[in-house]
């Protein structure tokens, strides 16, 4: 029989077998937690053919552990403290750092306790197959557990946990390998302790152990000018003792301390909020807080306080007297900070830059304007740093040693791509091979001491302006998932693959339950040309009683993708499809998105269809909703569409029930224009491409909208609507709908004041229909595109539209502003949008075909999915936008290089130094930035640029036409492609 | 009161009184009448309780167990102070819960009535204000500390009180209170700007001539607390020492005796509690006393039961102090050591 051994000691032993913590609660309890510990002896080291320790799981430490490094020729296994996670974990995740490293209980738990990323991070790590990791349970083991001391902090005692560990593991694999006589002794593996802990270190080398920091350690490995680059600046004060800390030019206050902070946001004394960075001036940046209608200003580097653009920060508001008006002149980082020396720029803080800074701030107050004051405060410390890698370019300005060889090390800068960043000052020994490259870098902190944030180096993307690169960089700056569907989420494809097919109609066949069979309608598809994700098709035809019934027949997608399974997992981390200019980032594989449930014409489809019945008016007399199978009869582009529908010859069904659709859809349009809806205009531009393989862009026009653009518009917003309203009745708790909250009234001040200042119009913003119709008469009969300028600044000042959880909000938020409709919802994307899947789930089980899985009825499940989804989307559009930046950008090179770039531009801003222009054509935004003193307005939005023709200068008004030169010059520091402007007419700017 | 008296016949309790007051005294177990049977004290019975103790008195190992049986534990809750029921300093609750397999003969209702009876005599003993711990409160005016004492008697075996009185102090001596820092934001504003402007009004020139000793305005910002080491007990209460122990003092006029059993409790109707504090350096204090049961005593006759009894709970006060600094060595120092040393 087996021998039972209780293993609980006695409560005689309660300071050994138990360990009690406080907890505070959230309601401010203190509550005693207790936990049991059972000490046990058979807790394996790991080690391979250990014949002390017996296990059945595989043992990943060699025996005689790692003998590549300089340092320990007879072999070593590591032992790292949690300092080593806590800051370097860049340097662990490389996949040239792997020795076999034995990761303590303690460690761990330290990890989590600290910071639950880099726990995460640690977690895929120990199950990483290249990684030797071995998780030692040194807390349950009776040789290695110890006990808190009186007056020791958990710290030390953590630490001496670890080098409790350290030493038995040393004693460990002497006892496991004894000399045996006759056979040369075999040299046992040494085990390090890392750490970058100095008085761990200290007590350690007391103890007779051998430890090691980080840094030595690396500067020991066989790819050590890789790896030193790794390494975050966190640890290496304490290597350069020389470098006085004390010394060093305290440049910003203090942070509060996080609990603090918290105090003082509950009584309502700071204001927490998301900091956002100013793109046109790097000294200034605002925080949107729930307690004021404006957000807060924050002006000058000392009150932005090391705050980066998405960091949770705590703010102090000022007296209403110190409150500002934010900057009207554009600083730009590049010029002002020009000779900021990256070695030094920590000693001295009188130097002149600073001094350009502060005459660029005080300038500006002295020109405050009384109307714009808005809340005015500084950053007293930070809730949640929200810190990731960044895309930058190595500052070449910055390098003390240009020579390719060098692989001295060296402090460099490196600019973010996004304006909305700091420099970040790292240091590399790599610095001159990363030069014209695209980089990423992690900001690792940014000391008060210190004017710019520090950071290292992660990895190389590639060749500035070479297109993997800056898709790669795209992708990462917006934060968009595009690694390949793993294994397990293409294991959810249907076993067919491509071949899969609606199986002949059968009641047996599951496809069929209860599907409406569709086949015979005559049923099209319109979409953009080389669409190749088909979600939408349509049909009209006319009833014999004169209505007219239409059907809208949306990819089945919901068929496929089944809740809460891998696939159904990443689509909703995806969130969306991103189009960039050359690539798609699909949100499912694409054997369901461009196949299986593409709409593609004479093949048999699933669909979910829509269909009403309508009068000739449009009015819907009824509407069903209902799981079919559909076979396409034609994919159209939007262009053939229209040539179809306008060709007077062709008189068979297909072309009918376009014209029938078309009467239908403008009827539409008519009552829904009639209700208020918004006619919006973005700036959309299309790149031509060379061919798909090369992708160089050839040209670029603006996109041109046709009748039958709005033909599928007008039936999507209808479908879309009815099946809100059905959703939302079925599950009023849960359902998935989508809103346009409409703007405050103090976005429009702005443009309402510009407009009746330089045009004398008026913006009536009370309603979107009061909008819509003054937008109308915002004309100017010798400009027509004025109108579209004056539509594109409009929607520029209204909310984005979200999805949201219809049990979250209040029902009488739900109405979507711009299409003026009660409610509103995404249905006919499924293939492309998250929210839409959900939606289909919902209807389904809204008419009864199959019941609504567990997770669409919580509230909180759903908000958690939506609001994912809505980042993704923003991020997606943002990503879409930048790719179509960067292609303009291409296309304008080539154009430039057969000669000068000129266009018409509308000025749509002032500053002080310069003008913000639209060139319309193109879709592109810019500066034209003057260095010699103009005389500026702001109050009536007008600058007076000197000019040769007259005395008084020429004047020049937001609104106004101006024609100016393009080019893409590359920034001679940063490599990066930017565009300048400068003007032609009415005055030659480049000589000012 | 309700009497814990077992059913004993006259003939018994004339028999026991006799025998009691006859001289030499007899007592069934053969104690004179101012020795106490055996006490058994030990204190962190309870993980999850701030401070405990298990005390018996009376146990018969040989005969398997018997005597008083009590368990008291101490627990600490935040309190609100502006909004729940919070009192700035602390305030102390005392309970005292009687297991029904200890008092079998007694009604539910009986057993109310005792329990009731032994909560008011704790509570207002430990809860006067001059033992009232000083570091009881979190922040002031906005949390405190409540401190729950729990005592549960498990067995009766006679002199129950002076258990429950010996088995609350060993708990108290055992209470930790968790450490607390307080949070406060001091608004930056208020000094520098007030400071700078010259034009003050008149309503901030008053705030900058505020007297130093006007302690609100850090009161109000002190918005909350954390506690610093999760891992730590804490802190024993302030004044652990002067909790006081209680002597029982069975009247046979003129005779007296300490520590009845349940048949001697039966025969001798008068006690006299009298609950005595010891602060280190000073002269005892008289915490508390009761007269129970009918009967009279006059004046001096107190007088001269006080002056044994300050005697006899000296003894027992020292013996106490003992065996609890005792208890704190064993649970810690030893424990680690042992540890260490295996």
């Amino acid at each position: 029989m087996v021998e039972i051994t209780i293993r609980k000691r006695p409560r005689t032993e309660a300071v050994i077998t138990q360990r009690k913590f406080f907890k505070k609660t959230a309601k401010g309890k203190v509550i005693k937690v207790l936990r049991e510990r059972y000490l046990r002896d058979d807790v394996a080291c790991g080690v391979h053919s250990c014949n002390l320790c017996s296990t059945t799981v595989d043992l990943v430490l060699p025996a005689a552990g790692s003998l590549e490094h300089l340092a320990f020729p007879g072999g070593h296994l590591v032992l790292p403290d949690t300092n080593v996670f806590l800051s370097q974990m860049d340097l662990i995740e490389s996949d040239k750092f792997c020795p076999p490293m034995i990761l303590l209980q303690t460690v761990l738990e330290e990890v989590r306790h600290r910071s639950l990323p880099l726990y995460n991070r640690l977690k895929t790590l120990i199950n990483a197959e290249e990684k030797r990791i071995w998780v030692f349970y040194n807390e349950y083991n009776t040789a290695t557990a110890v006990i808190r001391e009186d007056g020791e902090s958990p710290n030390d005692r953590n630490d001496r946990g670890i080098r409790k560990a350290v030493s038995w593991y040393t004693s460990h694999l002497s006892l496991a390998r004894p000399p045996v006589r006759g056979q040369p002794t075999r040299a046992l593996p040494t085990v390090v302790l890392l750490t970058d802990d100095v008085a761990n270190r200290q007590r350690a080398e007391k103890d007779g152990l051998v430890c090691i920091s980080v840094r030595r350690y690396v500067e020991g490995m066989k790819e050590a000018s890789k790896l030193l680059d790794l390494l975050s600046t966190a640890g290496s004060d304490e290597l350069e003792p020389t470098k006085a800390v004390a010394a060093r030019q305290v440049l910003y206050p203090d942070y509060l301390p996080s609990s603090t902070l918290l105090a003082g946001i509950k009584s309502g004394q700071l204001h927490q909020g998301h900091f956002n960075a100013n793109q046109y001036n790097y000294l200034e940046g605002n925080v949107p807080v729930s307690g004021f209608d404006k957000p807060i200003l924050l002006i000058g580097r000392e009150n932005m306080n090391r705050a980066v653009q998405g960091d949770i920060v705590a703010v102090e508001v000022f007296d209403e007297k110190e409150w500002k008006a934010p900057a009207d002149e554009v600083v730009d980082q590049e010029t002002t900070l020009k000779n900021d020396d990256a070695e030094e720029s920590e000693e001295e803080s009188d130097d002149e830059e600073v001094l350009a800074e502060r005459h660029v701030l005080q300038s500006k107050l002295a020109k405050m304007q009384a109307s714009a004051r808005q809340p005015t405060g500084r950053v007293v410390g930070i809730i949640k740093r929200n810190w990731r890698s960044y895309v930058c370019h190595i500052d070449s300005a910055s390098l003390t040693s240009n020579n390719a060889t060098s692989l001295s090390q060296q402090t460099v800068f490196a600019t973010p791509v996004s304006r909305l960043l700091p420099r970040i000052r790292l240091r590399t020994r790599q610095a001159p091979a990363l030069l014209g490259q695209k980089i990423l870098v992690t900001i690792d902190r940014w000391d008060r001491t210190s004017r710019y944030p520090e950071g290292h180096f992660v990895r190389a993307l590639g060749k500035v302006e070479s297109k993997e690169a800056e898709q790669e960089s795209l992708l990462l700056e917006f934060d968009v998932p595009y690694r390949p569907f793993g294994k397990a989420i293409l294991d959810c494809l249907p076993s067919e693959g491509d071949h899969w097919i609606v199986p002949p109609k059968s009641p047996e066949a599951p496809e069929w339950r209860d599907r409406e069979d569709l086949r015979d309608l005559i049923i099209c598809s319109i979409d953009p040309p080389g669409c190749q994700d088909i979600d939408d098709a349509l049909h009209a035809r006319s009833l014999p009683n004169g209505n007219i019934e239409a059907g809208v027949h949306i990819a089945d997608v919901s068929h496929f993708v089944h809740p809460d399974n891998p696939m159904d997992n990443e689509a909703a981390a995806r969130g969306t499809t991103v189009y960039l200019v050359d690539k798609r980032i699909d949100m499912l594989p694409s054997l369901l998105g461009t196949n299986l449930c593409s709409l593609r014409p004479d093949v048999e489809r699933l669909a979910f269809s829509v269909i009403w019945e309508l009068t000739p008016a449009a009015e819907i007399v009824n509407v069903r909703f209902a799981k079919s199978v559909i076979a396409s009869k034609r994919a159209f582009t939007y262009e053939e569409a229209q040539i179809r529908k306008d060709d007077p010859n062709m008189n068979d069904e297909l072309t009918n029930s376009i014209r029938l659709l078309n009467t239908l859809a403008r009827k539409l349009r008519e009552s829904r224009m009639a209700a208020g809806a918004l006619n919006l205009a973005s700036p959309e531009v299309k790149i031509h491409l060379d061919s798909s393989e090369s992708s160089d862009p050839i040209d670029v026009e603006q996109k041109e909208l046709r009748e039958t653009n709005s033909l599928v518009e007008e039936f999507m917003l209808l479908a879309n609507i009815s099946v809100a309203r059905k959703i939302q009745e079925t599950f009023p708790q849960t359902a998935v709908l989508r809103r346009h909250l409409p703007p405050p009234r103090s976005n429009f001040e702005k443009l309402q004041d510009i407009l009746q200042k330089r045009k004398e119009m008026t913006l009536d913003v009370s309603s979107s229909g009061g909008l819509a119709a003054s937008l109308d008469k915002c004309m100017d009969p010798d400009e027509p595109a004025f109108n579209t300028l004056v539509r594109i600044m409009a929607t520029r000042c209204m909310l984005a539209a979200e999805y949201f959880c219809s049990g979250s909000v209040a029902r009488d938020t739900f109405a979507h502003y711009g299409l003026a409709s009660p409610i509103y919802t995404h249905f006919t994307s499924p293939i492309r949008r998250y929210a839409d899947v959900l939606v289909h789930r919902q209807l389904a089980a809204a008419i009864g075909y199959t019941p609504l899985h567990a997770s669409l009825h919580s509230k909180s499940h759903v908000e958690r999915v939506l609001d994912l989804v809505n980042r993704r989307h923003r991020m997606a559009q943002m990503a879409g936008r930048a790719s179509v930046e960067f292609y303009v950008g291409l296309a304008l090179k080539a154009r430039g290089e057969k000669g000068k770039n000129q266009e018409e531009a509308f000025v749509i801003r002032t500053f002080r130094n310069g003008l913000a222009v639209f060139v319309s054509k193109l879709g592109l935004e810019g500066l034209v930035t003057f260095k010699r003193e103009i005389q500026f307005d702001p109050d009536a939005y007008t600058i007076k640029v000197p000019s040769p023709d007259s005395v008084h200068g020429t004047t020049i008004a937001v609104f106004d036409k101006v024609t100016v030169n393009i080019e893409v010059e590359k920034d001679k520091n940063t490599q990066r492609g930017r565009v300048r402007m400068a003007l032609v007419h009415p005055v030659e700017s480049s000589g000012l | 009161m309700a009497s814990a008296s077992t059913s004993l016949s006259k003939a018994e309790k004339s028999y026991i009184h006799s025998s009691l007051c006859s001289s030499p005294p007899l007592r069934a177990d053969g104690r004179s009448l101012f020795d106490f049977r055996t006490v058994l004290l030990e204190t962190g019975v309870a993980p999850l309780a701030n401070g405990s103790a298990k005390l018996n008195i009376g146990k018969q190992p040989h005969e398997g167990g018997g005597g008083t049986e009590v368990v008291a534990a101490t627990k600490l809750e935040v309190e609100d102070i502006e909004n729940g029921d919070g009192v700035e300093g602390g305030r102390i609750i005392c309970s005292v819960i009687c297991s029904p397999s200890a008092y079998p003969h007694l009604s539910s209702n009986a057993l109310d009535e005792l329990q009731y009876d032994l909560t008011t005599i704790l509570h207002q003993t430990l809860s006067d204000s001059s033992l009232h711990p000083p570091n009881l409160g979190i922040l002031p005016n906005k949390k405190s500390w409540l401190l729950c004492i729990d005592v549960a008697v498990l067995a009766d075996a006679g002199n129950v009180f002076d258990a429950i009185f010996m088995a609350s102090r060993a708990a108290l001596w055992d209470t930790k209170v968790p450490r607390t820092r307080p949070i406060e934001y001091q608004a930056r504003g208020l000094a520098p700007s007030g400071a700078a402007d010259v034009e003050m009004d008149t309503e901030s020139g008053q705030q900058a001539q505020k007297s130093s000793f006007d302690t609100r305005d850090m009161i109000k910002t002190a918005a909350d607390f954390e506690l610093p080491d999760y891992w730590d007990e804490g802190e024993v209460l302030g004044g652990r020492e002067q909790w006081p122990v209680c002597v029982t003092l069975n009247i046979l006029p003129p005779m007296h005796y300490l520590d009845a059993t349940p048949s001697e409790e039966a025969s001798t109707p008068l006690r006299l509690l009298l609950a005595f504090s010891f602060p280190p350096d000073s002269p005892a204090v008289l915490q508390a006393m009761r007269l129970l049961g009918p009967g009279e005593l006059t004046v001096a006759q107190l007088k001269a039961f006080t002056a044994d009894g300050e005697k006899y709970a000296r003894e027992l006060f020292a013996a106490l102090e003992g065996k609890l600094r005792e208890e704190d060595l064993r649970r810690n120092v030893k424990a680690r050591d042992r540890f260490a040393a295996r």
